[in-house]
């Protein structure tokens, strides 16, 4: 852990700005890899003060045709073999990085076997037709490139997830049906109050049509939303969010609404059907 | 409901591969992230592509967000310049970044109406700021955030001592937030 000096505070707003040169970056770095209270609240500052500086750009109206643009390269993208399912499983995240680790290493094998196909073809194709073999494969390496730097991107994004749930102090809550819900449903919530963070399951948690159900979080006996549970299919739901000032949350509910939810986010309409308080 | 719990609601929504979160996210940053972009390649044609490219990323990365680290808006902008100060860097000779720090933009047209006035409204509080700023210390930010120089760069550029270049971009940043103490879309 190295000492705070107030020439750290400069270094933060080079990290803030993003323009560091390497060794100041790698020295800041190790400085606050010792956790700095002080270079933390002066990095959030800065980087408030790096967004006003770019919302001062003068705002220009894009061509309207960049917004199909983007939505159509984004369906495209989506068209894609997609690495992740739309809503994970609750099986354990364990499980789901297991999955990924593994959906990655059968491309790896499918680029060695293309490469070794690629050899056998030397013996009786014309150089002409393996150059073209060659471009495909590199294409195709791009391709499986990109989608690697994705998945550790989301595993990174999981890494996060995890550490509620090993956090020490997480709070636990298990959400129970009321008179109102449905027996069936199993829902367990786990919150991080530090991290300000809560990941919630469900099972056997099947939609009535034309409704919706929406999770709220009580704080001082008031009801905030959190939005709307999806559940998959099967009836599974894991929801990641941000929860600020988590400590505060005295307890996590559910409750039946209309398509779409409750017209106001403090304000459920429909019958509670799952409610838990969350233990300490 | 503050912007950013919307936005954080419009990010879990792409996680799980709504394509109308995207639309909507759109609508509320297009703008900005394309005046980011025209602002750093300074040419139409590039702030489109650089534009498509960010939400793209947006798109498929949108799990890499991380919300200890600034609001939704802000890790919009910070894709946007990353992909804007990529552009630039890959055309080489042909368009500095740093000769488009400095320099001024007419807006070519206004916001959309529903977003225009708040939009302007924040505008005219941040330029003020700015204006406020030494004259020194908003050139530093402008040459750091636009140009996409390192300090040494621009300690090189302005002919300082690197440690100038530093404490200008701490007071700079400082005054700044000083100046304006609310985070726009917070």
């Amino acid at each position: 852990v190295t000492v705070h000096h107030d020439e750290h505070l400069d270094l933060c707003a080079g990290l803030a700005l993003g323009n560091l040169d390497v060794g100041d970056r790698e020295r800041l770095e190790a400085h606050l890899a010792g956790g700095c209270p002080k270079c933390e609240a002066a990095l959030a500052e800065y980087t408030a003060a790096v967004t006003c500086l770019a919302a001062a750009a003068p705002a220009v109206e894009p061509p309207p045709a960049l917004r199909e643009r983007v939505l159509q390269a984004a369906r495209e993208s989506a068209a894609t073999p997609a690495p992740r399912p739309a809503m994970p499983r609750p099986t354990s995240i364990d499980a789901r990085r297991e999955s990924r680790r593994g959906s990655t290493g059968w491309l790896w094998g499918r680029v060695a076997a293309a490469a070794c196909l690629a050899l056998a073809l030397w013996s009786w194709r014309d150089a002409a037709r393996l150059r073209s073999e060659l471009r495909a494969q590199q294409t195709r390496i791009a391709t499986l490139e990109s989608q690697r730097a994705d998945l550790e991107e989301r595993l990174a994004a999981e890494k996060r997830w995890v550490s509620v749930v090993s956090a020490a102090d997480a709070r636990v809550a298990a959400l129970a049906a009321t008179p109102d819900g449905d027996p069936a449903v199993r829902a367990r919530a786990i919150v991080d109050p530090h991290a300000n963070r809560v990941v919630i399951a469900f099972s056997n948690l099947h939609v009535p049509t034309g409704r919706d159900y929406q999770l709220w979080a009580i704080r001082a006996g008031k009801p905030r939303s959190l939005g709307l549970v999806h559940a998959d299919p099967a009836g599974d739901a894991v929801l990641q969010l941000e929860l600020p000032d988590a400590a505060s949350v005295q307890a996590i509910a559910v409750s039946l609404e209309p398509t779409g939810g409750a017209p106001t986010p403090d304000a459920p309409t429909g019958p509670v059907v799952m409610v838990g308080a969350i233990g300490g | 409901m503050t912007p950013q719990e919307r936005d954080l609601g419009l990010l879990l929504r792409l996680q799980a591969r709504d394509e109308s979160a995207l639309a909507s996210l759109y609508d509320a940053y297009g703008g900005l992230v394309y005046g980011v972009a025209l602002r750093i390649t300074s040419a139409g044609a590039d702030a489109e592509d650089v534009a498509q490219e960010a939400w793209l990323q947006v798109w498929r990365q949108a799990a890499s967000y991380d919300a200890r680290r600034g609001t939704v808006a802000a890790w919009l902008l910070t894709v946007a310049r990353s992909r804007a100060l990529d552009r630039v860097r890959s055309l080489g000779s042909r368009r500095r970044a740093e000769d488009a720090a400095g320099q001024e933009f007419d807006p070519v047209t206004t916001a959309s109406p529903q977003t225009a006035t708040v939009q302007s409204q924040l505008r005219t509080q941040l330029e003020a700021a700015l204006a406020e700023l030494q004259p020194e210390q908003r050139q530093v930010l402008e040459l750091a955030y636009y140009g996409g120089l390192s300090q040494s760069q621009i300690a090189a550029r302005l002919e300082r001592p690197l440690g100038t270049v530093k404490s200008w971009s701490r007071q700079g940043l400082q005054r700044l937030r000083e100046l304006v103490p609310r985070e726009p879309w917070a």
